[in-house]
């Protein structure tokens, strides 16, 4: 009896699994596809990278009409080319097996730029659902769209949406489902969405997710709107025959013939490899590329453009028969054209981004602050308790509590108090659509150090913390750019340095020298990527980039977001601490860091003119930097005295631009590692602590002589 | 009733343009293409940025910040007609 329930339960679950509905959404940047993807996932989320590749990937899953849907967020772009990894990398998925569904999210706002990206989804003949989003919008600048006309044409379910108000997202699921169990379209204007929703619900047999959903789905014939010019057409219509020929080959990499013949027309550089890594197939490159330049001769136009303007051609015509103008004429927000002037203009644009670079670092160290000392406290109340019970000397207690708790309460109240008000403001300013005029204002700068103004929006979120700012070098397209700005995040000064430079030369030296820290540093990042921009290879690309309206941030993606990029240093980031926190405490009882000072003191006491012990906390320092200072105050606590005590003026100031300069911190180290690879890592630090050596010698010996 | 050759970071702000080429490399050619930077199409600079910056211009109802010296090669006609 107990042995065949639990069979049965056994077998309930492995249907479930077949139940699965995998769905991949896909759009343009800033279409308001995170808005749905939270609507639809909620806290369900979880971050990971695509295997082997440092582009992140969003996945959530939900149950719903008796369905497990896992969907997956991909990254925002434009076009299936290779123009970023991000691109090759969503193509790649969205023919794999990994998809039964696509959504497309398209701005309704902003039609024919969005449904050029979905004409380039129609090529690979997945099961597709187009959600036509900011329907609001639209509505108040006094146009409407036909979305029976849009049905007619796309013969694709095509949904209005409003994200933000979840209007329209679940009717997406139910489309999903319908292209699923009957493996073709149906036009919710012809069939009730309420009768299908009761009739899958009280459907037993459900879908069967063994057989691929892909292969047995009837794509409707779209030729009419896909068709380019006859030149074109004719020239693919050659290549699909010869790839048709080799067909058993190609199967095995999932595209349709039709994309892959019209992107090897494309010269793209990954459909190319395909054709490469067979002989027998290795001649229609060369058929091609006579097609091409044949073409190319024909227009006057290169490739990609006479295809971009065909695609734009078809799309031009639908738009026409789709979009209604209103008797008053289209609207524009004005407060939105404003704030755009405002944070554009060529001075108080300036002054806004050093308030906004200014404001994250206060918002980040109140709050931060705050909550941190909330939890000291209580961890010094926790303490004494202990200590009171256990006696303060007691082996065990040192090791437990200090090392592996202590690191515990460290970590909340070191880091992630610091992390959590950190993503809010770095989420409001990404949502609000900020980011993007800081690159175009800081383009012409970023040129001089090798990169182009994108890579400003990584360092902002450096001011915070380096971690999840190196991070964000994702977003430049090629590996050098990302390089170097690994290499100019990593040297921006976080919430920890600004803690000690604060703590120790603001609150003793002055804010002069506080300034001139800063500046010594904005000099070391900027000889940085000189030095790089020379040595690297290859050259700085151009700037493309969408600017979006900019639009009241979403609060509901803006927590989500926080909590789950929260939840995923909890996870990985936090463990570590308490570990590392754990084993020094360890070292620190047996004296086994004593050494360390003897051997750092040729630079710490004679180079750098700092007292020896200082050496043991600059090792800290690479944990987390705010460390020196703590282990500093504590030392002068032992001592019987205060920093000044401790440290005279100068060699505060040594003090603190050593441990501005001199490494990043080593969760950064791993996460460049992760990003680019350890020699790169390694790299980084050693420059760092060079530079840092450097300088701090010098300004010790050329300071030596104004103080005293 | 003028109507110029220019390249885009030559011409005024506010100025209704119609792209005639784009001498770029063959990337950054596809990526415009793809937005919509096409011959003939009609576009608007919206704005430069100081200091020799970047262009910000109105295609297809967005706007798009090109990098100056892509910029300096994509030939317009300014149309002065008005």
């Amino acid at each position: 009896m107990q042995i065949h329930k639990s069979k049965n339960k056994q077998d309930k679950k492995k249907k479930k699994v077949k139940e699965f509905i995998n769905i991949g959404l896909a759009g343009n940047a800033n279409v308001g596809k995170s808005v749905i993807f939270n609507q639809l996932t909620g806290l369900s989320q979880t971050i990971g990278n695509w295997p082997g590749k440092t582009v992140e990937k969003m996945e959530g899953h939900l149950n719903s009409l008796g369905y497990r849907f896992n969907i997956v967020d991909l990254p925002g772009i434009y076009s299936l080319s290779t123009y970023s990894l991000e691109e090759i990398i969503s193509r790649e998925y969205l023919v794999s097996e990994e998809v039964d569904v696509i959504i497309n999210v398209i701005d309704a706002t902003n039609l024919e730029r969005n449904l050029f990206f979905t004409f380039q989804l129609l090529e690979l003949k997945v099961p597709m659902i187009l959600a036509i989003n900011q329907m609001d919008i639209l509505r108040k600048r006094n146009l409407k769209l036909n979305f029976e006309r849009l049905e007619e044409i796309f013969k694709l379910p095509v949904i209005p949406v409003v994200a933000v108000h979840g209007t329209g997202v679940y009717q997406l699921l139910e489309k999903a489902i319908e292209l699923v169990v009957y493996h073709q379209p149906t036009s919710h204007y012809i069939q009730d969405g309420k009768k299908i929703h009761e009739q899958l619900s009280n459907n037993d047999k459900k879908v069967n997710n063994d057989l691929s959903i892909k292969e047995r789905f009837h794509f409707p014939d779209l030729s009419s709107i896909l068709k380019y010019g006859k030149e074109v057409e004719t020239r693919i219509y050659e290549l699909i025959k010869n790839i048709d020929i080799h067909l058993e080959y190609f199967s095995t990499f999932n595209y349709p013939s039709r994309f892959l013949a019209i992107k090897i027309l494309e010269n793209d550089e990954e459909i190319e490899k395909i054709f490469k890594a067979n002989q027998k197939t290795i001649y229609i490159i060369n058929l091609a590329e006579n097609y091409r330049n044949e073409l190319e001769e024909l227009h006057g136009e290169d490739i990609s453009t006479i295809i971009s303007s065909e695609i734009y051609t078809n799309i031009h015509k639908i738009i026409e028969k789709v979009v209604i103008v209103k008797a008053r004429g289209e609207k524009k927000l004005v407060w939105a054209e404003k704030l755009d002037h405002l944070t554009t203009h060529s001075f108080w644009g300036y002054i806004i981004l050093i308030l906004i670079l200014a404001g994250i670092y206060f918002f980040t160290f109140l709050i931060g602050g705050f909550f941190g000392g909330l939890i000291e406290d209580f961890f010094e109340v926790l303490s004494n308790i202990i200590y009171s019970i256990y006696g303060e000397d007691d082996l065990w207690v040192k090791i437990f509590w200090e090392g592996g708790l202590g690191g515990f309460f460290g970590g909340l109240s070191g880091v992630l108090v610091y992390v959590i008000p950190f993503f809010l403001i770095i989420e409001f300013l990404q949502d609000s659509g900020y980011l993007p005029r800081a690159a175009y204002l800081m383009d012409r700068f970023m040129h001089s150090l090798g990169v182009h103004g994108k890579t400003i929006i990584p360092m902002i979120l450096g001011f915070g913390c380096n971690v999840p700012a190196c991070t964000g070098c994702r977003i430049m397209e090629t590996e050098r750019e990302k390089k170097i700005s690994i290499a100019l995040t990593s040297s921006i000064p976080c919430a920890a340095v600004m803690t000690v430079v604060l703590g120790l030369v603001g609150r003793y030296v002055g804010i002069t020298w506080v300034l001139i820290l800063f500046a010594i540093n904005f000099i070391v990042i900027i000889i940085t990527g000189k030095i790089l921009n020379k040595i690297l290879p290859g050259q700085c690309t151009e700037l493309i980039m969408e600017v979006h309206q900019y639009r009241i941030p979403n609060y509901s993606v803006i927590l989500k977001q926080t909590w789950i990029r929260t939840k995923e240093f909890i996870f990985k980031a936090l463990p570590i601490i308490i570990i590392t926190g754990f084993l020094l405490e360890i070292f620190f009882i047996f004296r086994l860091l004593d050494p360390i000072n003897f051997i750092l003191s040729p630079v710490t006491y004679y180079w750098l003119g700092l007292p020896a012990i200082t050496g043991i906390f600059l090792i800290y320092g690479i944990l987390r930097k705010e460390l020196t200072l703590v282990l500093l105050a504590v030392l002068a606590n032992s001592m019987g005295t205060t920093l000044v005590g401790l440290l005279n003026p100068l060699q505060m100031i040594i003090f603190s631009l050593v441990t501005m300069l001199y490494i990043p911190c080593f969760a950064t180290i791993v996460l460049i590692a992760k990003e680019t690879n350890w020699k790169y890592a390694l790299q980084i630090a050693g420059l760092e602590i060079g530079i840092a050596l450097l300088i701090g010698g010098i300004l010790n010996w050329g300071l030596f002589f104004i103080f005293y | 009733m003028e109507s110029l050759i220019k390249c885009l970071i030559d011409c005024l702000i506010g100025e209704k343009l119609k792209v005639l080429r784009v001498n770029a490399g063959y990337h950054a050619k596809r990526r415009l293409a793809n937005l919509g930077i096409i011959p003939g199409v009609q576009i608007i600079k919206k704005k430069a940025a100081p200091f020799r910056g970047p262009i910000e211009v109105i295609v297809k109802g967005t706007s798009l910040v090109i990098g100056r010296g892509l910029a300096a090669r994509i030939v317009v006609l300014s149309d002065n007609s008005k």
